[in-house]
């Protein structure tokens, strides 16, 4: 599989990450600072969040080489309390 | 066995179940009075008999973890006990203070106790399973000093282990939280407070240290799996039983008169306290499968993996049940407290004590590996009568419990107290009648020391 | 398995992610502690929107800003220790998991300072359910970058000593992980308690 390609594994990827994590959180940042909220806004950025949680399992941890059971407890880890949280602010609006 | 000074164990593991017995008796007399109110009415009144069994129960179980140390620290440290006078003293000293206390109970009305003894010097009385004169609590505070420092001593001298310093922090722990007995403060809110420290912290903090150092012992043992796996195991469940269980207390704290965050820390760390307790029944069972030989010894290996199935039953899951304070607020205080508490005593501290002299009396007494064929089959007669009569106790009580919460708390127009009990005589008989099966149980087990002990050992082959 | 420059981990596939499995069993159950955590959380505000979101306004955005930025850093740091060590250049590891340690401090330097200013203004864990939630959620995880930093620190120490090589570096991996599960935690929970109203 292309994804497994030595250049997505190598420290240069995980620059990109890096600096992605950074914007992403900076967006985050500011849609507090401007006070945005409601149901789509927050679940945009929560979201953002899983997005980048997933980035962080899949690349700083390395669990992007990981085949089979030890791929997924991270992801489904986000999804659950991610769908939790949806629902709890859905239900809030 | 390697070195002649474990045997100081022995005389813990035979006073432990002097007192198991003792325990169980006045369990069925309570049983009793439960259906039937004036048995034994006045010379055992139900306050007293309830004393007796709990105290006896938490002192067996203290005298099985001093056995059970005395028995690993010097094996594990590869030396012998810095001093095996210093613990032979100390049992005979324990023992005494503990005949002294039941009969002080049984002798004269706890008042009377509690003024002989001199319990306004230093009041210390009056609470459960914290019942004990004060000097008796000073007694243990004494023998728990000894016998830290003898093992300290011992293990300073020799190797170094994993098992060792778990189950050495879980006993300095367990005496240091038992200094909390002292603190009684006139406050009743922080007097309850502060007696959960040692009640909770004993059961859902320190002494499971000493459950899985035991447990992990016997396995290494019984499976000959790598210790270096096996410790790995031991860390993460003490770190999880500490994550959950420090803060886990807050479960207790719902009623009292803390601050409302208890409901919330109460709540969710708690929920978390069935984790290091299920990850003690994958431990015990993974280890089993990976076991390299085939020990003679089975009933042993049976003990350890029933005490990590019934402590996950007991604790993990009958704890839950009742453990979110939403739920708590029904059933506080209720018989399925009772039936919690039982199934999570035996489960984990009673049948992990069990494992022990189950995997160290026979070589104590001079087996090579195992008690003989015909032992083993009575003990493991023993093993499912007391498992399945105390899986009996939990569900009846648990039958009890609901009948009782929904009567007495849920109903629209609720049942006074002794209106709602009168309802559920039926569950008490039947839960006597399981009593009277673990008290065959118990005496199939000691049985099981002498019938059959001069055949030969059980080997390997014989069982396959 | 041969290490290159530009690979972190080993290059090929594998069935076991990298780092002491009991590590990441330990991992999956502080996840889960979390996880109860944050959805209780949700829920507990949906039935009292109005006060999360007045008092969640007196939170410092840009003190939780810094420290989301302090962390991811941390955990990129720690990625360029791991990188560092599968070449086997145990000193250069050991920068990274100084400057790693260091993003950390800040990050509990920047939070003390948060504390301190609610402390000041007489807030604590009885003030409302908005600030029990967020004192408690935070400080746990408080505990957690403490606890994440005291392992990288035994880290660093024993690939100070060279106790850590190109073929022989579990230890690494599995501090690292630990770290990056402290740094995944605080980013669902910076959005969660900061920004979603
Ligand atoms: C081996 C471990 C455990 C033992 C020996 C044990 C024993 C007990 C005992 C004897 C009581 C009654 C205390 C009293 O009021 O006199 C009790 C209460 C309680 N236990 Fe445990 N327990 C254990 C583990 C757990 C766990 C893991 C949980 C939660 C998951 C739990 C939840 C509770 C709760 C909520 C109560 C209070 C019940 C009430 O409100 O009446 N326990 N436990
Ligand atoms: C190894 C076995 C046993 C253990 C570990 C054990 C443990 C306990 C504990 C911890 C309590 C205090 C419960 C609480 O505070 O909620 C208790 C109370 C009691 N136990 Fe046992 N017990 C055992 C066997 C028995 C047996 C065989 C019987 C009788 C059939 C029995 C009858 C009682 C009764 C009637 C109470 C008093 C409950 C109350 O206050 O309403 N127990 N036991
Ligand atoms: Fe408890």
């Amino acid at each position: 599989m292309f994804m497994y390609g030595k250049h997505i594994l190598g420290i240069r990827a995980c620059t990109w990450v890096y600096f992605f994590l950074l914007v992403l959180s900076f967006i985050t940042y500011l849609v507090g600072q401007l006070g945005l909220g409601g149901l789509e806004v927050s679940l945009l950025v929560l979201f953002f969040a899983l997005m980048k949680g997933h980035l962080v399992g899949l690349y700083f941890m390395g669990l992007v080489r990981v085949k089979g059971f030890w791929h997924w407890p991270v992801s489904i880890w986000l999804i659950i309390p991610g769908v939790l949280i949806s629902i709890a602010f859905y239900l809030a609006n | 066995m390697q070195y002649q000074s474990q045997k100081v164990a022995i005389p813990y593991f035979v006073g432990a179940i002097v007192l198991f017995v003792a325990q169980i008796l006045f369990g069925l007399i309570m049983g009793l009075q439960y259906v039937m109110g004036d048995f034994l009415f006045p010379e055992i009144p139900f306050n007293v008999a309830r004393m007796v069994h709990t105290n006896a129960l938490i002192v067996w179980l203290l005298m099985g973890f001093m056995g059970a140390a005395y028995y690993l620290v010097p094996e594990e440290a590869e030396t012998e006990l810095h001093s095996p006078f210093l613990a032979k003293l100390m049992f005979w000293v324990f023992f005494a203070a503990a005949g002294l206390t039941v009969a002080g109970y049984l002798l004269v009305p706890y008042s009377t106790l509690a003024d002989i003894t001199g319990n306004e010097l230093l009041p210390t009385m009056g609470r459960e399973f914290l019942e004990q004169p004060t000097i008796t609590k000073i007694g243990i505070v004494v023998v728990a000093l000894a016998f830290l420092y003898n093992l300290g001593m011992t293990i300073l001298r020799g190797r170094k282990t994993a098992i060792n310093l778990v189950l050495m922090i879980g006993l300095v722990g367990l005496a240091v939280l038992f200094l909390f007995s002292f603190y009684n403060p006139t406050n009743l809110v922080l007097d309850k407070f502060f007696w959960w420290w040692v009640v909770h912290l004993w059961v859902e903090g320190v002494w499971e240290l000493i459950l899985g150092s035991i447990l992990a012992f016997v396995l290494i043992k019984v499976t000959g799996v790598d210790r270096e796996i096996i410790e790995k195991w031991l860390y993460i469940i003490i770190a999880m039983a500490f994550i959950s269980g420090i803060i886990g207390t807050g479960h207790h704290f719902f009623w009292i008169g803390t601050p409302e965050y208890w409901q919330w820390w109460g709540s969710i760390f708690s929920a978390l306290e069935p984790i290091p307790f299920f990850m003690m029944t994958i431990f015990a069972f993974s280890m089993v499968k990976q076991r390299r030989r085939n020990h003679p010894n089975r009933v042993a290996t049976l003990w350890a993996l029933g005490a990590s199935v019934m402590a996950f039953l007991g604790a993990g899951v009958w704890g839950f049940m009742h453990t979110l304070s939403p739920v708590n607020y029904y059933t506080h205080g209720s018989q399925l407290t009772a039936a919690h508490g039982h199934m999570a005593f035996y489960g984990a501290y009673v049948m992990i004590v069990l494992t022990i002299i189950s995997y160290a009396m026979p070589l104590l007494r001079g087996r090579t590996a195992a008690n003989s064929e015909r032992q083993q089959t009575l003990e493991i007669w023993s093993f499912w009568l007391m498992t399945i009569a105390m899986t009996l106790i939990t569900l009846f009580l648990t039958a009890a419990g609901i009948l009782q919460v929904w009567l007495q708390r849920v109903l629209d127009s609720p049942l006074p107290f002794m209106a709602a009990q009168d309802q559920l005589t039926v569950f008490y008989w039947m839960r006597e009648f399981a009593g009277v099966m673990f008290l065959i149980g118990l005496l199939l087990y000691i049985a099981s020391f002498f019938v059959g002990d001069k055949e030969p050992e059980a080997s390997v082959k014989t069982i396959a | 398995m041969t290490a290159t420059t530009a690979t972190i981990g080993c290059s090929s596939q594998s069935k076991y992610p990298s780092g002491d499995l009991a590590i990441w069993v330990f991992i999956l159950a502080e996840l889960l502690v979390f996880g109860i955590f944050f959805a209780v959380y949700a829920f507990a505000r949906m039935n009292n929107v109005e006060l999360f979101n007045e008092f969640q306004q007196h939170l410092d955005l840009n003190a939780a800003l810094i420290n989301t930025w302090a962390l991811i850093t941390s955990s990129y740091f720690v990625v360029r220790a791991v990188a560092a060590i599968k070449e086997g250049n145990s000193q250069l590891c050991v920068r990274w998991l100084l400057a790693a340690i260091a993003m950390g401090a800040v990050f509990l330097v920047v939070k003390s300072g948060e504390y301190a200013h609610h402390f000041g203004q007489g807030i604590n864990l009885s003030t409302n359910s908005f600030y029990m939630f967020y004192l408690s959620l935070t400080f746990f995880h408080f505990m957690h970058v403490i606890m994440g930093m005291v392992i990288l620190a035994a880290v660093a120490i024993k690939a100070h000593q060279g106790g850590y090589s190109a073929s022989d570096n579990t230890g690494v991996h599995t501090g690292a992980s630990y770290w990056h599960m402290v740094d995944l935690v605080w980013l669902i929970l910076f959005p969660l308690v900061y920004v979603m109203r």
